[in-house]
């Protein structure tokens, strides 16, 4: 069998902003309140009335040299052949090791089974050939998931035609999830809450 | 220059509890109390003798204490045992399952043969515990340093900043052991003023080298990337600069060290006591700093 590396681009520029990725997500894998897998950032740039508006869907980078799975001590975290990390539930002690070490914030505590989650790119539909339950929700098709060895996959067209960016490409974590149309302040701004004039 | 609000975002709670911090600090003594406690023992400095058992008895009791912290902060306690069973050779975590197993029994059989009155083999346990509690709290600095999302820990000074730091606290830790041990349990009641001028000046010197330290760390982060500035500018005029500049800086060295080196404070016992208490509050602010601080900062 030939090789396969799962990933997904992010077209910002389809980005609605409606919240139905974060609402599939919920709904499929049953997040338990107050946490996320995945979410939409809402980012105002500029001043009244020199103003846009942007969006920015977060998810685990499912990175190719992921920090969490260096630090995690039980091998909990782990990483599939076809790119996945996945977190074992039965082994993780719940340290949150990988919840500092991650650059990204995309993983928590989930509430109620005590041990640390995240986005796996949907692996169950994902192993009975379905596409992840956010890509399979969004209505502008914002998301296009699929394997980047496969040179006919349309996530490999979107690759190889327009200019991608990844978060953070300085902590050489490399991440797997790309987006199209990043804006610079859109990618940089972290945090919440009042305006503040960030970068150069 | 653009004007930016975010106005949705997701923010988990932070994932270390101050846990985290009180068990860098029980590590910290321990390890300062042992190498303390090595000097007469081990490389057979007879002036530090005094220190040699109540050394070890403070070291092995706290690094009882210190791994509960770490259980307790654990969101599945009852898999500990995992720690064992489950090896990742990468993970700072790993290496302290081992060093915080291998530390303590080593640290028993030294008192062992201490009590005893066997001199060599006290010297030749002595001897391996140095590494192994140097690096039982090394460690330590390795797991925030390979945090590597974190820009307050994620720097090649952490793990000597904490060894440097435990030194500190051990040594003030000690100064206040035996003062408290010479002043009410001694056939005397008397302390003896020479060890403690010793320790004195010990003292000042680590907390010179911390402050050191601690300053170049500032420095280099002052002109690091936005996270770092950031970091940066919440311990020095943010919310925890009480804690840093207030607690670590000011109470917990720079007030110390002026007692410890001015003629008429350094020789009065109660103002060096005062001096080490002092001392120690200030390196759990320290600890605090770096735990809770290194979280703060936004990183989505």
């Amino acid at each position: 069998m030939s090789k396969v590396r799962y990933g997904m681009i992010v077209d910002l520029r389809r980005c609605i902003g409606c919240h139905a990725c974060s609402v599939a997500c919920k709904a499929e894998l049953g997040v338990p309140l107050g946490v996320f897998r995945t979410w939409v950032k809402q980012i105002e740039k500029g001043s009244y009335p020199q103003v846009s508006k942007s969006f920015l869907p977060a998810l685990c980078n499912q990175c190719a040299n992921p920090i969490c799975l260096q630090n995690c001590p039980t091998r909990a975290t782990y990483q599939l052949d076809n790119g996945i990390v996945v977190v074992d539930p039965h082994r993780c002690i719940g340290c949150k090791y990988c919840i500092a070490s991650c650059p990204y914030a995309v993983r928590h505590v989930n509430p109620l089974k005590k041990i640390v989650q995240k986005c796996e790119f949907c692996l169950h539909r994902v192993e009975v050939g379905l596409e992840p339950a956010c890509v399979n929700t969004c209505p502008t098709r914002a998301l296009t998931f699929g394997d980047m060895e496969d040179p006919d996959s349309e996530i490999s067209r979107l690759l190889a035609t327009y200019p991608v960016q990844v978060l953070k490409p300085e902590r050489a974590t490399q991440p797997q999830v790309y987006y199209i149309g990043a804006d610079m302040y859109v990618m940089e701004a972290r945090g919440m809450g009042n305006a503040e004039v960030r970068n150069g | 220059m653009a004007n930016i609000l975010i106005t949705y975002n997701v923010e988990h709670e932070l994932p270390l509890s101050i846990h985290l911090a009180v068990y860098f600090y029980l590590t910290g003594l321990s390890a300062g109390s042992f190498i303390l406690s090595t000097l007469a023992y081990g490389f057979g400095m007879e002036q530090f003798k005094p220190l040699g058992k109540v050394g070890v008895i403070m070291a092995i009791l706290l690094l009882v204490m210190a791994p509960l912290n770490l259980i307790a902060d654990m969101e599945q306690p009852f898999r500990f045992w995992y720690l064992f069973l489950y090896l990742n050779p990468t993970s700072p975590i790993t290496w302290g399952s081992f060093l915080l197993t291998l530390y303590p029994l080593n640290s028993l059989v030294y008192a062992y043969f201490m009590f005893r009155g066997d001199a060599p083999r006290t010297k030749f346990f002595g001897l391996i515990g140095i590494p192994l509690a140097v690096s039982v709290h090394g460690y330590t600095g390795f797991i925030l340093a390979l945090g590597k999302a974190r820009a307050l820990w994620n720097t090649a000074l952490m793990p000597t900043l904490f060894l440097v730091s435990a030194m500190v606290s051990g040594i003030a830790m000690m100064i206040l052991v035996v003062i408290i041990k010479d002043r009410f349990f001694s056939p005397e009641r008397q302390v003896k003023t020479e060890l403690i001028s010793r320790l004195t000046q010990l003292l000042a010197g680590t907390i010179i080298l911390d402050l050191f330290l601690v300053v170049s760390d500032v420095l280099v982060l002052l002109t690091s990337d936005a996270e770092a500035k950031e970091g940066a500018s919440l311990i020095l005029t943010g919310e925890l600069s009480p804690y840093f500049l207030g607690m670590e800086i000011l109470l917990g060295s720079l007030v110390p060290l002026f007692i410890l080196t001015f003629p008429l404070t350094r020789r009065r016992v109660s103002a060096v006591a005062f001096a080490s208490a002092l001392v120690m509050v200030g390196i759990m602010a320290m600890r605090y700093v770096m735990v809770i601080g290194g979280q703060m900062v936004p990183l989505s």
